[in-house]
């Protein structure tokens, strides 16, 4: 569907088809040496996960994430940890291909052994770690080989909230609520709506409320998601992320529901 | 390249204080390559209103003809003339009659309307090519400048403006929009429309 | 009908594999002025992806150095590196030679830091502002592989089409005669341009979806001028780093966040 009014009606653009919809001419593609064939670059998500979504609160961050690892629309593990804890001060949480983000986790566990080795009494703050993300990220796309995920990072040092996103592209921004995936279009504008103005006066209480429905929402409406999830706080006790949770739902409305599937009296 | 950008040409509609004013450019071109100088896009309908076309040349022409030969029609069987609210309806629906093969022009119509107690209210309204109106209290923008127009448009209108500001403010409007398009220029013309008066002027203006 | 067994056989051969882009475009417009002994750059806050804000306060304007101001607008990511890199090249400047690089020096870099990625381009319009070393306010825009030329002023990014012509008109003179006797002003006052820096940022924001959230206007003021019409302003910061140069000041104001 193209949803610029202006467009409609006009001749349809052949160079241009969003959807596939119609047989496009196509040129042979580009020369290649005799090695091109064992060299792969360019890929796809596998095993994904979806939304992770992250809130500034009264002491810190809080994140979430579901424990679901997808292999295209089938729930393949149902059980894989999204989020992640870095050193004393930080944790990160991935959708996109898992594989990428396992490698994530072990270019970070390298750097934070590299840093404790130096035993100079630093620790890496969240916005260095971030730092040291968004340039992986970057460096991966320009290469045209990108590990591909959206990051959220959150963290609490020295009395400081941070909470910063990086993606695929190198792409990297902050602000008081994040979400990856349908998240962002489905949970960013609950947790807009309950976060901003209140960051300062938010109770982990409430925090985890908000997360919680949020992602209740998203459980609903996002064929990919699990209704077992994790929450991780970081605030000046340290990081803890939670035991698996499992979210109560309510599906008594859908027997009211007529028109779809088998059911079509 | 779009069949809308193929001719090229712009118009701008505003609203005064008691007065309209619409204005065109004057160029008709085949893509990069300028045609005419002397393009007419902009046309009366009655005393109290005026139409823009701007758009494919051929569809302008065509829906000059059947604006002209419907309105006729309207004021026999009606025995008055029409009002511009009604023209601008009469534009969309004959526009959407066309929904999936549509004329490629985007109407813009300026007027003076009758208010019951016997008084002329400004009127101004646009659509898109398949008859989607908009009727704004400020000014309407169409064509190949029309992203331009609307930003200077939005910088220098103010309400309610005597006829000879107003005729200041959409000439500097549509000039300095034009001149930043390449599919636009060559010449401008502006009408405005008060109670007792239409004044039409030819604006000396780039001709690159 | 053979036309299509070909055809199928012929992707059969080349699967369709949808290419990685590396690029994408995050919104926003920016905008520098020069005056006669002072420029002004500015930029929105928004930055964007599709029809989804990412965030609503993303600085897209970089003081550089006492008296250089640049400006990015495209693919964020690649303007953010294109900043750190353009930073680390005065930082060894200053290393080398123990003072700021030239404004007209850092825009010859920018064009050669530009261009050397011509065939992987930053995706990115700059707009660098400052004061040359005669003390005059200046404005320099780039194009994305390295075009540069030196204005009075200069709109870019998503707003580019709504400002621009405004700027002719108001900032140029375009399409305006001066009365009899008189002649327009070559530059105008600082008071003046912040109105107009304003104006254009209200009227791009009322109009386009990408454009919005927050204002950040970066003044750069020339040695030793007297800050008339510029102090007590509301949202006014100086960011000046030295004493007895040029100034740096920075003024935030709010946009429409719809």
């Amino acid at each position: 569907m193209d949803h610029f009014p202006t467009n409609w009606g006009r001749p349809r653009n052949d160079a241009i088809d969003l959807y596939g919809t119609y047989p496009i001419h196509s040129r042979p593609g580009p020369t290649t040496d005799a090695f091109s064939d064992g060299v792969q670059r360019t890929q796809q998500p596998i095993v994904t996960g979806t939304s992770v979504l992250a809130i500034k609160y009264k002491d810190g961050i809080m994140m979430a994430a579901d424990t679901l690892a997808s292999y295209g629309s089938l729930a393949r593990f149902k059980s894989i940890q999204r989020l992640h804890s870095v050193g004393e001060h930080t944790v990160i949480g991935a959708s996109g291909d898992l594989s990428d983000y396992q490698y994530i986790q072990s270019l970070l566990d390298e750097v934070m052994i590299e840093e404790f080795s130096a035993a100079d009494g630093h620790s890496l703050s969240p916005d260095e770690i971030h730092e040291f993300l968004s340039r992986v990220m970057y460096s991966r796309r320009s290469q045209m080989n990108p590990l591909w995920n959206s990051i959220l990072v959150g963290g609490f040092k020295n009395g400081k909230r941070f909470l910063a996103y990086v993606d695929l592209l190198g792409t990297t921004y902050s602000a008081s609520t994040l979400a990856t995936g349908y998240g962002s279009y489905i949970a960013q504008p609950l947790l807009r709506k309950a976060v901003e103005g209140n960051e300062d006066t938010l109770t982990e209480e409430q925090a985890r409320s908000i997360l919680t429905q949020s992602l209740r929402v998203l459980f609903y409406r996002d064929a990919r998601s699990l209704n077992k999830y994790q929450i991780a706080t970081i605030n000046a006790q340290g990081t803890h992320i939670s035991d698996p949770v499992t979210l109560d739902t309510e599906w008594s409305f859908a027997e009211g529901i007529r028109g779809y599937g088998s059911q079509t009296k | 390249m779009s069949i809308m950008q193929l001719n090229g040409g712009s118009v701008v509609a505003m609203v005064g204080k008691d007065c309209v004013g619409i204005a065109t450019d004057m160029r008709l071109g085949n893509q990069a390559l300028g045609i005419s100088s002397e393009f007419q896009r902009v046309f009366p309908l009655t005393d109290r209103i005026y139409y823009g076309l701007p758009g494919l040349a051929t569809d302008v022409a065509t829906l000059r003809e059947r604006f002209r030969y419907r309105v006729n029609m309207y004021t026999i069987k009606e025995e008055r003339e029409i009002e511009p609210e009604t023209f601008a309806h009469l534009v969309s629906s004959t526009l959407y009659e066309h929904r999936f093969g549509p004329y490629f022009v985007e109407p813009v119509i300026a007027g003076l309307s009758k208010t019951p107690s016997g008084g002329l209210k400004p009127f101004i309204a646009a659509t898109d090519l398949i008859g989607c109106l908009n009727f704004a209290k400020d000014f309407v923008v169409a064509g190949t400048a029309s992203e331009k127009l609307f930003g200077v448009a939005e910088g220098l209108w103010e309400p309610d403006l005597e006829p000879e500001d107003l005729f200041e403010t959409i000439s500097q409007t549509l000039m300095n929009a034009v001149d930043r398009d390449a599919y636009s220029g060559w010449g401008c013309t502006v009408h405005i429309l008060t109670k007792d008066q239409v004044i039409t002027r030819t604006l000396k203006a780039r001709m690159d | 009908m053979p036309d299509m067994v070909n055809l199928s056989a012929h992707s059969q051969q080349h699967p369709q594999q949808r290419q990685f882009n590396p690029y994408t475009e995050n919104g926003g417009t920016i905008l520098a002025i020069a005056g006669a002994d002072f420029s002004v750059i500015a930029g929105d806050t928004r930055q964007s992806e599709g029809y989804s804000i990412q965030t609503r306060y993303a600085p897209k304007v970089f003081r550089l150095t006492d008296r250089a101001v640049l400006a990015v607008n495209g693919f964020a990511a690649d303007g953010n590196m294109f900043v750190k890199k353009v930073r680390q090249r005065l930082e060894w400047y200053r290393h080398a030679h123990a003072k700021d690089m030239p404004l007209r020096a850092i825009a010859r870099l920018i064009q050669t830091m530009l261009y050397s990625r011509r065939f992987f381009p930053f995706y990115v319009y700059n707009i660098l502002a400052g004061i040359e070393e005669d003390g005059s306010g200046a404005v320099y825009s780039f194009d994305p592989v390295g075009s540069y030329e030196r204005e009075a002023c200069r709109a870019a990014g998503a707003g580019q089409s709504l400002v621009q012509p405004f700027l002719d008109n108001q900032i140029y003179f375009k399409n305006q005669k001066a009365a009899h006797g008189t002649s327009h002003p070559a530059h105008l006052p600082l008071n003046t341009v912040l109105s107009l820096v304003i104006d254009s940022f209200t009227s791009a924001t009322e109009r386009h979806i990408e454009v919005g959230d927050g204002l950040e206007i970066y003044v750069v003021l020339s040695k030793g001028r007297p800050m008339h019409g510029l102090e007590g302003l509301r949202g006014m910061e100086e960011v000046t780093t030295t004493n007895d140069g040029e100034r740096v000041f920075v003024i935030r104001r709010d946009l429409k966040k719809d």
